[in-house]
């Protein structure tokens, strides 16, 4: 699939924040895999922030709440709140599938 | 009706754009999509926990000389703790999403994804862990709970004991040492009862090391 604002074989730089392994930082963490698998295959980095062990790191990326996935590359800078559970919108987040 | 200036537009879209990051904040507290929030001004943020018990278990995890993981049901590492990293000596970050059969033997891969599958709840598994040097080390999968798909393993190292006996000798080396500051020290009431303290500090800790080995042992045998 072709990002709605990327480009084919651009490599995508993710940062999840998460607290250890609270269940929503799990669940994100495996929801973005699946996600990142499905439709970025072999052209991704994702980067775990435990910010329970570095909460300094928040101010970074101004993160209020956990867990938040960065996307740092491609530009502009997208961030999404919540556990990924809901695949349509964190594609749309990550401007993966364009706005219906 | 006057045209809107660059410096406005430009203002608008930014504003639109924290409106945005908001409601989407709003959207996943309401929807139950977080369980933790960064509080405090600037870079003295701290994380709060939804559920304050959370918080001490983390710290019993974090600290115990156990390693332990938690993993989808496929292998693929979610969490593990500082312990496992050490053990494998491979660096905490590069095993979030990692596949857990990476870092075993060849030959055990079958019964470690046997083990991992719901069907097949083994309470245990014994693998060859394959260290980042080349090495391995026999370990002990233990499952300690099963959960929304993911389960949480212990991994205990069962190598012969060997930090004790390195433990002891760094002790004898610091009794030693002591000694030889008691007796350059000469007649002083203060440092001969400051320096008698900490040998009884010291074989305390030599103690508890012997009872630590004891116990061990027997878990070990059983």
């Amino acid at each position: 699939m072709i990002p709605a604002n990327g480009t084919v074989g651009e490599k995508w730089n993710l940062r999840l924040y998460t607290a250890g392994q609270s269940p929503k930082s799990l669940a994100a963490l495996d929801n973005l895999k699946r996600v990142c698998e499905q439709h970025l295959p072999g052209r991704y980095s994702i980067e775990v922030v435990d910010l329970l062990k570095n909460p300094r790191l928040a101010k970074d990326d101004q993160i209020v709440a956990i867990p938040t996935l960065v996307r740092k590359l491609p530009e502009p800078l997208r961030r999404i709140v919540g556990d990924l559970s809901d695949t349509e919108r964190t594609l749309v987040g990550l401007q993966l599938r364009q706005i219906k | 009706m006057e045209p809107i200036s660059a410096d406005f537009e430009k203002e608008l879209s930014l504003l639109r754009e924290k409106l945005e990051e908001a409601e989407d904040v709003r959207r996943a507290i309401a929807r139950g999509e977080v369980d933790a929030f960064v509080v405090g001004p600037g870079g003295s943020g701290r994380v709060l926990l939804l559920a304050n018990a959370y918080q001490r278990y983390r710290q019993l995890v974090e600290r115990m000389q156990q390693g332990a993981l938690t993993a989808t049901a496929n292998g693929q590492i979610l969490f593990a703790n500082q312990r496992f990293s050490d053990m494998l000596g491979v660096p905490l970050a590069q095993l979030y999403t990692a596949p857990l059969e990476s870092y075993v033997g060849v030959s055990d891969r079958a019964r470690l994804s046997a083990f991992l599958m719901v069907s097949a709840r083994e309470s245990r598994v014994e693998v060859e862990l394959s260290r980042r040097d080349g090495s391995s080390i026999p370990v002990r999968m233990s499952l300690a709970s099963f959960a929304d798909g993911y389960a949480s393993l212990l991994v205990t190292d069962m190598r012969p004991l060997q930090w004790p006996s390195l433990a002891v000798d760094a002790l004898d080396s610091i009794r030693t040492s002591l000694e030889k500051l008691n007796h350059d020290l000469g007649a002083s009431d203060v440092a001969r009862d400051s320096l008698r303290n900490i040998s009884e500090e010291i074989n305390g800790l030599a103690r508890m090391i012997d009872e630590m080995i004891d116990v061990e042992g027997s878990e070990r045998k059983r």
